[in-house]
């Protein structure tokens, strides 16, 4: 058994990397068009390989849930890292929570709880080092640093 | 002036264009419909784009939708266009060079067998020294869009010879892309050796010219491409490509190598993982009007009468291609799976031989080229797939002793 993971160019096609697991090698083939397949085989029968087909977006979902990230449609909580006392985490910005519709300055997010966003996700975007007059929307993942006392006041300010 | 039938009844009421509107609308549908039921047992599309064309063509009983493949004018060179582009776009040397040399032996056995298999059934066809060149490329070059089609569809990807297939298939590109630069002069009206090599001059200094853009230019070409828009992108290189492919035909290289080479030049570019997806449907659907058009000008009728030189070449290559397999496993230590996966899978013809034959006939060479090169590409393009799915039945026969690494996939467990 190795940790190794040996990828492969697959011209025309995408790249692959395949990992001994337990029980059979596990490869990942991902398409240029974004597509995953996932093989399970086991090479020392010749039995077809399973074969799972994943979209690009169900393989990223996948991917967090494998790298122990828990996972929830709805985000409330999530993995945070405490990192020298200080939190990095993120909150989703709901289209009922206070924060949205608001700028970071409007919400006065500093003063008031004591944290600082230091980015936002939007959709494929990520606003890194935000505007005070940037305006918060629903669905926003923001992206904070603060003291770890001082995530569920900014939970209850922005996310409600 | 009137028509027979339906037709002619829509000639009347919409006029020249409504005509031709409804003749194109059907043909695609009926190539559609065609190819998608073939797709339930297995079968790759271009033969059955093809076998529309026949269909539907002037030379079989039944409707006549399109009369001749000039009708289709622009479209089906754009289908060449985008098809060349495309496999410009994929194409990357480097692929090739982390491949190591065991992947550019393997690719040069191959090509060395085929080619001389083709060069060795043009001169026995007798048609001329000039047909027997591009008999060795038809014969030659397996079709990429196949083979990579049958690896996903085979669920292949994760065998240890894919790697090295898919490595010989690029290195048939390679060779295809140097194939074409060189057939230009050949096919065209070079009249003396001096001529000729002023051709050939002509086309290198615009091939190098095209190199150096796409090494050094991926910057400025990124940013001339460059929009957020997707509908703006697709305009933009699609303009590129055309532009380029006819800058190349005006020069006396083809618009063939002029596309791979705008596909070069976009490769590598801030933009190529946007393009690479933008350019499949476009692809898709000229490239099946290219098929199609070639199934038109397809009698037959002239097929029947190249029945024999079409058997010779699909046997010679299908034992070419076993024998390439056997070698390439070799090579990497492989076993007789992979030999079998390999010869079989890389047995497809398709684009490439057409695109090869559609350029010579339009140069005015032997017009048994054509009907010769459907016939073997309709064999090949159906035979190809159902062989390669089935390969362990060729590997259960393949002598073991051809293998001398301990090769375990050689060990049969039920």
């Amino acid at each position: 058994m190795s940790d190794q993971i040996r990828e492969q160019e697959l011209p025309g096609i995408g790249r692959r990397y395949s990992v001994q697991a337990e029980g059979g090698e596990v490869s990942v083939v991902i398409h240029h068009s974004g597509r995953r397949d996932v093989y399970l085989s086991d090479p020392s029968s010749r039995r077809p390989p399973a074969v799972a087909t994943l979209s690009d977006d169900q393989a990223r979902r996948l991917g967090a849930v494998l790298a122990g990230a828990y996972f929830q449609p709805t985000l409330t909580r999530h993995i945070e890292a405490v990192v020298g006392g200080l939190l990095i985490d993120w909150v989703t910005v709901a289209g009922d929570s206070p924060g949205a519709g608001r700028s970071i300055a409007d919400l006065q997010v500093r003063r008031q709880t004591r944290m600082t966003i230091v980015a936002i996700l939007r959709g494929d975007d990520a606003i890194v080092v935000p505007e005070p007059t940037e305006v918060l929307e629903a669905g926003d993942r923001v992206v904070i640093v603060g003291r770890p006392e001082d995530l569920d006041g900014f939970v209850r300010h922005v996310a409600g | 002036m009137t028509l027979p039938g339906p037709m002619g009844l829509l000639a009347a009421t919409g006029g020249e264009t409504g005509r031709e509107l409804v003749a194109l609308g059907a043909a695609l549908l009926v190539a559609g419909l065609l190819a998608r039921a073939g797709r339930r047992i297995g079968l790759p599309t271009i033969p059955l784009f093809m076998a529309a064309g026949i269909l539907t063509g002037p030379y079989t009983p039944g409707p006549v939708l399109i009369r001749e493949p000039a009708d289709l004018g622009l479209l089906t060179t754009l289908g060449l266009i985008l098809l060349l582009f495309h496999l410009g776009l994929e194409f990357s040397l480097d692929d090739l060079l982390a491949g190591g040399r065991r992947l550019l032996l393997a690719g040069a056995a191959y090509l060395a067998i085929n080619l001389s298999a083709g060069v060795a059934i043009g001169s026995g066809l007798g048609w001329g020294g000039r047909e027997t060149l591009v008999i060795a490329g038809i014969v030659g070059i397996s079709s990429s869009a196949i083979v990579t089609k049958l690896l996903v569809e085979l669920r292949r990807l994760a065998n240890p010879e894919t790697g090295l297939l898919l490595g010989i298939v690029v290195v048939e590109d390679v060779f295809l892309a140097i194939y074409l630069a060189l057939l230009q002069p050949v096919l065209g009206e070079a009249e003396g050796v001096g001529e000729a090599v002023t051709s050939v001059a002509r086309g290198m200094v615009f091939l190098v010219l095209m190199v150096a853009l796409a090494r050094w230019g991926r910057g400025p070409i990124g940013r001339l491409l460059g929009t957020g828009d997707d509908e703006l992108l697709t305009v933009c290189f699609v303009g590129v490509a055309v532009l380029i492919a006819g800058v190349a035909a005006n020069v006396g290289v083809s618009d063939a190598i002029g596309a791979f080479l705008a596909g070069q030049v976009v490769a590598g570019t801030s933009v190529t993982h946007r393009v690479e997806r933008l350019v499949l449907p476009l692809r898709d659907l000229f490239a099946a009007m290219f098929f199609f058009a070639f199934g038109l000008s397809v009698d037959p009728g002239a097929l029947t009468s190249v029945a024999g030189p079409v058997a010779v070449a699909v046997a010679v290559t299908a034992i070419g291609c076993i024998v390439a397999g056997v070698i390439a496993a070799r090579i990497q230590g492989l076993g007789t799976d992979a030999a079998a996966n390999i010869g079989l899978t890389v047995m497809a013809r398709g684009e490439f031989s057409l695109i090869l034959a559609s350029l010579a006939v339009a140069a005015g060479l032997d017009g048994r080229l054509g009907p010769f090169t459907a016939g073997y590409v309709l064999v090949l393009a159906v035979a190809g797939p159902l062989a390669a799915s089935r390969s362990h039945l060729l590997a259960r026969r393949l002598p073991t002793r051809l293998f001398p690494a301990p090769a375990l996939s050689g060990k049969d467990i039920p």
